[in-house]
């Protein structure tokens, strides 16, 4: 027990994918090796980044990368896609856009697939921060899946949430319905070459000034950029260590940190309450109470009463 | 949130990691594309790294992706050099005992000498995907 923590904490690259690997396939072992490695974390920087599919996420972190290599600090990535919920098979497609650091042993990329999660991330995404920061990572990037408009996992996640949006994907009712909208600490209206992109800036910039002060006194910028031209980027790069500078305040601080945890938890604990009930409806549902609901004498309401009784 | 996304599946089963580019100067990715795709509906997830990579680059996504298996597409006759380097830059980092395989346009004539850098396994123009297939899944490692 604690070999693989401790190859980790060497600095070990291919123990570390092992344990996500272990983490993703939710095996015992793997949760010994966390709980060793989460102890010696706490200094990372986190960062999510979020958007619609295709609004440009990965592009966007390959040239944060470059720049935050450039000032020295060591990056590591954990880039999310969607699994097929039909076959539990995926192309995991954000590390090809970020393939010009391969050579850097400065970044570690690791693409995860969502695995079932509906977050936006997936189950062991955490577990993936957990190890990188053990590592001594200075800043974590999380990129999530392209979101819709629930997908707000990240917000918990990471210390410092950059949404993503372009003037192509809908009008201003959609801008605002979205529930993403919320979560963002920094917003980068991308592929800012596409007519409408300055109306959208304003849009949102407009928007935002409406609402209510955050709680954490936090103003939320609305930055243009062309991530494939590496325009813009230096304005993002600027926001996001603002935004980093904002959460030391010991306030604000205790504050991420406890979501942070809590999380983690809620995911871990997710994890576990879907395979209970799955094997309560697999295994304990008697057949004869199937064959009830089957035939209406009785329904899936006081079947599920029944097993959520179980549950308590 | 998690989905009964596993029910119909043997929790017990791997799924298998399988990186999946192309090196150097090809260029003809259409092929690899269909293979991607067809992995993953075969429930494979496929760590897509397209083309023009180098082999420094491949081999540590073979590390840091905690990959089950390297893919290699080659479009090109430089096929046997490139192997020869990606199994000599694998073997250097630590990471030869990734399987690789091979696929596109390879020369039965060249089989053997693949076969004996290490290659394991190796679908040339007209492979059955089936077989692609059956490959691919039989090289994922208990979990
Ligand atoms: N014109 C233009 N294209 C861009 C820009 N940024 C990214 N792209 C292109 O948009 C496409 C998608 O970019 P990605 O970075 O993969 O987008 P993503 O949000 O990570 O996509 P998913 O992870 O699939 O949701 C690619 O073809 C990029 O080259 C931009 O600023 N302008
Ligand atoms: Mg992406």
């Amino acid at each position: 027990m604690g070999s693989l923590a401790d190859a980790i904490l060497a600095g070990d690259r291919r123990a570390a994918g092992r344990l996500i690997s272990l983490a993703e396939s939710r095996t015992s072992d793997a949760r010994d090796e966390l709980e060793i490695l989460y102890r010696h974390g706490g200094h990372a920087r986190t960062i999510g980044v979020t958007g619609p599919p295709g609004a440009g996420k990965s592009t966007l972190v390959d040239g944060l990368i470059a720049r935050l290599r450039a000032r020295g600090l060591t990056v590591a990535v954990a880039a999310v896609d969607p699994s097929s919920p039909y076959s539990r098979g995926a192309v995991l497609g954000d590390r090809v856009r970020m393939m010009r650091h391969a050579d850097d042993a400065g970044v570690l990329v690791r693409s995860m697939a969502t695995r079932g999660a509906l977050g936006g991330l997936s189950a062991a995404t955490g577990d993936a921060i957990t190890i990188f920061d053990a590592m001594g990572f200075d800043i974590v990037i999380v990129e999530t899946v392209g979101v819709g408009q629930s997908e707000v996992d990240i917000v918990g996640h990471t210390e410092a949430v950059l949404l993503l949006q372009t003037a192509l994907g809908g009008d201003d009712v959609q801008a605002i319905k979205a529930g993403v909208l919320e979560i963002a600490d920094i917003m980068v209206v991308n592929k800012k070459s596409a007519p409408g992109s300055d109306r959208m800036a304003r849009f949102l910039r407009e928007s935002l000034h409406d609402r209510p002060l955050r709680p954490d006194a936090w103003t939320i910028p609305v930055l243009l950029a062309e991530a494939s031209e590496e325009t813009g980027l230096d304005e993002v790069i600027d926001a996001l260590f603002g935004r980093l500078d904002h959460n030391r305040q010991d306030t604000h601080m205790s504050a991420i940190r406890r979501r942070q945890a809590a999380a983690h938890l809620t995911a871990l604990a997710d994890v576990e309450i879907r395979t209970l009930m799955r094997r309560l409806i697999a295994g304990q549902t008697r057949p004869e109470a199937w064959q009830a609901v089957l035939e209406r004498r009785s329904g899936p309401y006081s079947l599920a009463a029944r097993l959520f009784e179980q549950l308590r | 949130m998690q989905t009964d996304f596993q029910a119909e599946q043997a929790e017990d089963q791997p799924i298998v990691r399988c990186l999946l580019g192309m090196l150097g100067t090809d260029v003809h990715s259409k092929g690899i594309r269909t293979i991607a795709q067809l992995l993953r509906e075969a429930g494979v997830e496929v760590i897509y790294l397209g083309e023009h990579n180098s082999v420094q680059g491949m081999a540590r996504a073979a590390i840091d992706e905690d990959a089950d298996l390297v893919g290699l597409s080659f479009s090109s006759a430089a096929y046997v050099e490139y192997t020869r380097q990606l199994v000599a830059e694998m073997k250097r980092i630590g990471a030869d005992d990734i399987p690789v395989m091979l696929g596109g346009i390879i020369h039965p004539d060249d089989h053997q000498a693949l076969y004996d850098m290490g290659v394991r396994g190796i679908f040339g123009a007209g492979s059955k995907t089936a077989d692609i297939i059956a490959f691919v899944r039989s090289m994922g490692r208990p979990r």
